[in-house]
């Protein structure tokens, strides 16, 4: 008989073993004692859910979908995923406003580029922060991220024509935060594959790759988003065979892996064609191409390594790419949660738990005293200043320093 | 009337469902009741059948009888014992090997019999069951459900006692005392203390299930009994939310069953000698072929992890008393022993299933009554189990606490409003124990001072503690200290937990490969290097 | 990415092997997908009565203090059994009555220590023993949501603790001349167990609990940073999936996180593990290994992989990958010239080389001496 040759079940819950050690590397469980913690919520729940769904527990809600509890599972059983697909299925408790307009990046950043410096210096007045604790509950004590002015999209679709005399082409998937927030880090990748050869192209209509839509229960949303971006990145992959890199670690994680696993939007033509630009850099530099770095770049550096880059094991890549600088003395800073998970940490329930969370890291941080820490993702870059008062650059930014 | 204690009314022999069911009606109707059991409930075929409430639906071509008493008590069952129950519905299938012209058959003889049998589209079928094989050319939706038999059990015994009954577990009957024609009392060993008693009333009745042969003898009758194996399997989780069955004549391993947080497929029926009873084991053939059948119901079983393999005995009885066994009954035997054998004040109740148990006990107790010359009516049918007083237990959960936890919420799904009774509120008595199945410290502590449990398979019958796919390898140890703190001796719970472990293991080398094998390696490497057990 | 050597299986086998061919500056890099089975280690090194002296260097250097004295070990239900070899936190006791009287302190609500049957154990060997549980505000705050109870939440509060514990120790200690506390101290902090054994006027022994183990993590913790420390690169929560071998030698690995990007090396070191963690896969049919397609050792009749007394030595757990004298693995009869299997995947094939631990280590200096030698 064909059978039982193997087993499967949705994110492979029944490979569960009950070891436990998810629920040991989880970090809310550490300062939240109200999260039922991986084990439970995960493989434990569905088991319970599958016979009525009046079992879903909703303190599921606490989870920080940081995947650092399948980084741990010996089994390796999606515990996060199965975390998120049940509160997606089961939780259809209506989205607070506070969550719309956290998770809505796309609108929030449309609607204040043109009063950019207005709003950044509104967000940045403590009465500001005073009125959203107290109407939408987001922590008076999280300092909100900067917009700016012109979007990147504009910047590079005013030089498209220089991008397209290189020999070769990417495309780059550049995110919410690099459009509106910070367009530098997407010039400093221009400036970087400009030097290898490679110009530069946006895809076509690029939406918000949708993950605060997920966890903030507007999954709906997120999917019609995840439909559009991969029809986006089917034009540039299958129908001009470009790669795609990205800026941002879980960007890049949640086209590639959440779309898929959570959303069930097939990503198998476009998937193996997306890569951070780490990894991209560094596999042409290791296959021998090189880069102008500057004979007088000196830098301290500490790397954190964001949790989503841990869980898609690409940290070896930026982290490699980084220690080819001349002049750079690197410390890889212990793996620990930085706390923000994304807009988790901005909202007043979850704000001390963020700041427990991420204490050790900070801890550190301090103690190695760097001259910048490098992390390939945008939250924990606010996350990291806001908590440390250092400063935080993306790796590809240091390169674009590092390089005439 | 001053009776001794060791004076009963009638004395009851077994504490499978239909023991127990016995017991609650006399107690209902006044009777002074003692129940012997020399195992805990629910161990013989109570304890290891499907757990099908059937509709009737599967005898109404071969039996219409049979299935109409099937419905009638459907029908009561989930009025008195709605928090033992999942009303699930059922499916009867056709695929394209069978002869879709059997189902209007079927539907005939269900609708004959009573049984609300509805022909409805394959693709209705697929999507009010979405593991529904999808090549199935028709299907039939009928009033199947699934019961907990160990709750049901439970929850009889516990009615008897509110009524004054006395319960006497791990007791065995070592010989029934006679004078002369007439049977007066029994003579008893108690297993776990040592302890011989012996116990008198006018009338006993042998519920013994396939044992009752044995208890038969030893009152000097004989009673013809054909042991028939059944072997199932257990699924990790939960794959249907109907019951599954072939809309054809019945046979092996065709009906695939939900139940809490697994799914069961079933069963298989081999005659075996006596001497098998106590020591019942699946063999490779019967797994190969349970998932073989299996999948062919649900697809989704030929890759569905596996948790346990096991076997129960039937109890079938000769119906003319032919020793041969040619003409089985398969109905419900009461057997008057004074009418037929001329033994006065012993009564056998056996055959039948596991939901006609109430008919069965109301058949028994009848008997009984005109025996001591009662005129008392039955209230079975129509007076809720303890547990069962509110239908949903959404409900009952929400009237105990005001926001219930996970575990609260899945102590109501298995209590009803028995739930009320744990102790909660603090962090001690919410530990989990089961974290599989959500068990608290609060509802083992209850299950031990109220349910007569004081094993961890007694804890395990009780509370599904054990019952999910780590099979015990974290909650064994947690309640056997338990059960240590409650009965104060630990070299009776290290072996208490010994032999947890060898019960698991027999269920799980059967399928032992995949999953199930890693988690046994754990297991072992746990047991005898960690803990040094 | 090209390295000297890749090792499959992140666990005791493969770090010993990652830090000692690291140590001799050869580039290694180990894939493991998540944490492993030094999560319930016990302590006690078995099938290692006599730890070789590299050994000692090996876990000396990454910071782990062994202590090597033969005698008896209590066991978590209150059985003894004979040890020789363990980290520190472990109590070797030199003869079962150990003491004339003793204190077992267990924490309130938490199930997975087992002062009962410790009692009863130490009861036979003729020790009385008097039973508490510490009392501390701060575990409050621990156990809101059910489950919570486990050793690491509390491990983890103890690092904090510890000294809080010692003085309440101190107010409980009657004539009792040994106390048994629960093994969940010392998560962080290696020195914690023997400062706490300094602190008390009584000889103090850390009895095991369910896992998973503090020392065990602890452990885990340290060898993995050693290894990082030499330079070595340890690839977590990944999978090798696939592997390219050409006429018995194998070029490169492929792992699902770096799919593309292929591990290539010259030498192979294969401590995957047994069936719990994958090492070996098994069907109804057969037993094999996932990655390179290995021979293994096993019963072919489905019924002759169990005992079924689940008391008794279980065969499956002696089946393993077939090696030849050097440890090159075998596939179709033949030798892999550049793959070594090391640790628990070989089962009981290589009795010499023990089991448990025993197996891991001394299989996996094996291994590293061939590879060492082998100037490629």
């Amino acid at each position: 008989m064909k059978l039982q040759e193997y087993t499967e079940s949705k994110h492979n819950f029944e490979e569960c073993m009950k070891c436990t050690v998810c629920t040991v590397y989880c970090p809310v469980l550490q300062v939240n004692p109200l999260y039922p913690g991986p084990k439970q919520a995960g493989p434990d729940g569905e088991r319970l859910r599958l016979k009525d769904p009046y079992f879903f527990n909703y303190a599921l809600k606490y989870c920080m979908n940081c995947k650092r509890c399948e980084v741990a599972c010996p089994s390796g059983v999606h515990v996060a995923d199965l975390i998120q697909s049940a509160r997606i299925r089961y939780d259809h408790s209506a989205p607070k406003l506070r969550d719309r307009i956290l998770a809505s990046t796309d609108l929030m950043g449309s609607l204040a580029r043109p009063v950019a410096p207005i709003v950044n210096g509104v967000t940045g007045l403590g009465i500001t922060r005073s009125v959203l604790d107290a109407t939408l509950q987001i922590d008076h004590r999280r300092v909100f991220p900067k917009y700016s002015g012109r979007s990147f999209e504009r910047w590079l679709s005013r030089r498209s024509k220089e991008q397209a005399a290189f020999a070769e082409q990417v495309a780059y998937f550049h995110g919410c935060y690099v459009n509106y927030n910070h367009p530098q880090l997407g010039k400093d990748l221009v400036k970087v594959l400009n030097a290898l050869g490679v110009g530069v192209q946006l895809l076509e209509k690029e939406k918000c790759c949708g993950i605060a839509l997920i966890t903030n229960g507007m999954s709906e949303q997120a999917t019609k988003q995840a439909r559009h971006n991969v029809g986006a990145l089917r034009k540039a992959v299958v129908d001009r065979g470009l790669k795609v890199v990205t800026t941002s670690s879980t960007c890049t994680l949640t086209l590639r892996e959440e779309y898929p696993n959570l959303l069930d939007v097939d990503v198998s033509e476009v998937r193996d064609a997306i890569l951070t630009a780490t990894r991209y850099i560094y596999e042409r530099l290791e296959k021998g191409a090189t880069l102008p770095f500057r004979p007088d770049f000196h830098k301290r550096i500490a790397y954190h390594v964001p949790c989503h880059m841990e869980k898609m094991g690409w940290g070896v890549f930026s982290e490699r790419l980084l220690r080819m600088i001349p002049g750079v003395e690197f410390t890889l800073l212990d793996s620990n949660c930085c706390g923000i998970a994304g807009t988790y940490g901005f909202k007043k329930e979850n704000y001390e738990a963020a700041q427990a969370i991420g204490a050790p890291l900070f801890e550190q941080i301090r103690t190695v005293a760097p001259d910048v820490v490098a992390c390939d993702c945008e939250t924990c870059k606010w996350q990291i200043e806001m908590s440390t008062g250092f400063p935080v650059q993306n790796p590809i930014s240091i390169l674009a320093e590092a390089i005439e | 009337m001053n009776m001794s204690p060791k004076e009963f009314d009638v004395i009851i022999l077994g504490g499978g469902i239909t023991g127990a069911g016995t017991q609650r009606d006399c107690a209902m109707r006044g009777l002074r009741t003692l129940l012997i059991e020399r195992s805990d409930i629910a161990t013989g075929a109570t304890g290891r059948n499907h757990g099908l409430l059937h509709s009737g639906a599967r005898y109404a071509v071969g039996d219409n009888e049979s299935a109409e008493e099937c419905i009638r008590e459907n029908r009561i069952l989930r009025r008195i014992a709605s928090h033992c129950i999942e009303e699930t519905e059922g499916l009867f299938i056709t695929l394209p090997e069978d002869d879709l012209g059997y189902q209007k058959t079927f539907v005939d003889a269900c609708q004959r019999a009573g049984i609300d049998a509805e022909i409805i589209d394959p693709a209705l079928a697929r999507r009010l069951e979405p593991s529904v094989n999808p090549a199935l050319i028709g299907a039939v939706k009928v009033p199947d459900g699934s019961v907990d038999p160990f709750r049901l059990c439970a929850a009889n015994m516990l009615d008897a006692k509110l009524h004054g009954g006395q319960v006497r577990l791990h007791t065995e009957v070592t010989g029934i005392i006679r004078e002369g024609d007439t049977v007066r009392g029994v003579h008893t060993l108690n297993r776990q203390t040592g302890r011989t008693e012996d116990f008198y009333a006018p009338v006993i009745v042998n519920a013994g299930g396939i044992w009752g042969q044995h208890i038969a003898e030893m009152a000097g009758v004989s009673v013809g009994m054909f042991p028939a194996k059944g072997a199932l399997l257990i699924f990790a989780h939960r794959v249907n939310n109907l019951v599954i069955n072939r809309c054809r004549k019945p046979s092996n391993a065709d009906i695939l069953v939900p139940g809490d947080t697994v799914c069961i497929i079933g069963t298989t029926s081999t005659r075996i000698p006596f001497e098998e009873c106590d020591h019942v084991a699946v063999t490779p053939d019967e797994v190969d072929l349970l998932i073989t059948e299996g999948a062919k119901l649900a697809p989704a079983l030929s890759s569905t992890r596996i948790l346990r393999a096991y076997a129960g005995v039937r109890p079938l009885v000769s119906a003319d008393d032919d020793p041969s066994g040619r003409n089985i009954s398969r109905g419900i035997v009461c057997l008057d022993h004074e009418l037929r054998d001329g033994v006065k004040g012993f009564v056998t109740i056996t055959g039948g299933k596991l939901m006609t148990y109430r008919l069965m006990a109301e058949m028994a107790t009848d008997t009984v009554c005109r025996k001591l010359g009662i005129d008392k009516a039955c209230e079975t049918a129509t007076t809720p189990l303890p547990g069962s007083e509110e239908r949903s237990y959404e409900a009952v959960a929400s009237k105990i606490w005001e926001s219930p936890s996970t575990a609260q919420k899945a102590a109501t799904a298995r209590m009803g409003t028995g739930a009320s009774r744990i102790r909660s509120g603090n962090r001690l008595d919410d530990a989990l124990v089961c974290e599989c199945e959500e068990v608290s410290v609060g509802e083992i502590n209850n299950a031990i001072d109220r349910l007569d449990a004081t094993t961890l398979v007694d804890l395990r019958r009780r509370t599904r503690v054990g019952m999910g796919t780590c099979q015990g390898e974290f909650c064994a140890c947690r309640a056997a200290g338990l059960l240590a703190q409650a009965h104060g001796c630990i070299e009776r719970e290290r072996e208490d937990l010994r032999q947890f472990l060898q019960e698991r293991w027999k269920g799980n080398f059967p399928i032992g490969w995949g999953d199930t094998l890693r988690e046994a390696e754990y297991t072992q490497w746990i047991y005898k290097h960690v803990l040094g057990l | 990415m090209r390295f000297d050597t890749v090792i499959i299986g992140g666990g005791l086998a493969g770090l010993v092997a990652g830090i000692s061919l690291q140590k001799e500056g050869r580039s290694t890099a180990i894939v493991s997908t998540g944490q492993n089975a030094l999560h319930f280690f016990s302590g006690s090194f078995e099938s290692l009565e006599q730890a070789p002296e590299r050994m000692k260097d090996l876990f000396g250097e990454a910071g782990i203090r062994l202590h090597y004295s033969p005698g008896w070990r209590l066991m978590p239900m209150g059985s003894f059994r004979e040890a020789a070899l363990s980290l520190e936190d472990v109590s070797l006791l030199p003869e079962k009555h150990f003491a004339d009287k003793t204190l077992i302190v267990g924490l309130p609500g938490y199930l997975d220590f087992f002062s009962g049957f410790l009692a009863d154990g130490l009861e036979r060997e003729g020790i009385p023993c008097s039973l508490r549980t510490l009392q501390l505000q701060e575990m409050q705050a621990l156990q809101q949501g059910p489950g919570e109870m486990r050793s690491v939440a509390i491990a983890r509060l103890m690092d904090r603790l510890w000294e809080k514990v010692v003085q309440e120790l101190r107010v409980l200690l009657k004539d009792e001349d040994a106390v048994i506390l629960p093994q969940v101290f010392g998560l962080r902090d290696a020195s914690i167990p023997d400062r706490i054994r300094q602190g008390i006027p009584a000889r103090v022994i850390f009895a095991g609990t369910m896992p998973p183990s503090i020392p065990g993590i602890r452990t885990q913790m340290q060898l993995k940073r050693r290894f990082e420390v030499l330079g070595g690169t340890y690839l977590a929560g990944d999978e090798v999936v696939d592997a390219h071998q050409h006429e018995g030698v194998v070029h490169s690995v492929v792992t699902r996180n770096l799919d593309s990007h292929y591990l290539e090396a010259a030498h192979f070191i294969l401590a995957s593990g047994g069936f719990y963690s994958k090492g070996l896969k098994s069907n109804p049919f057969e037993v094999t290994e996932p990655v390179f397609g290995l021979d293994v050792d096993y019963t072919q009749e489905r019924s002759g992989w169990y005992a079924p007394q689940f008391s008794d030595d279980q065969p499956y757990l002696q089946f393993g990958v077939r090696t030849d004298e050097g440890l090159h693995a075998l596939r179709e009869g033949a030798p892999l010239q550049n793959l070594y299997a090391i640790g628990s995947i070989l089962g009981g094939t290589r009795p010499e080389f023990g089991s448990g631990a025993g197996l891991a280590v001394r299989s996996a200096f094996a291994a590293v001496d061939q590879i060492l030698e082998n100037r490629v």
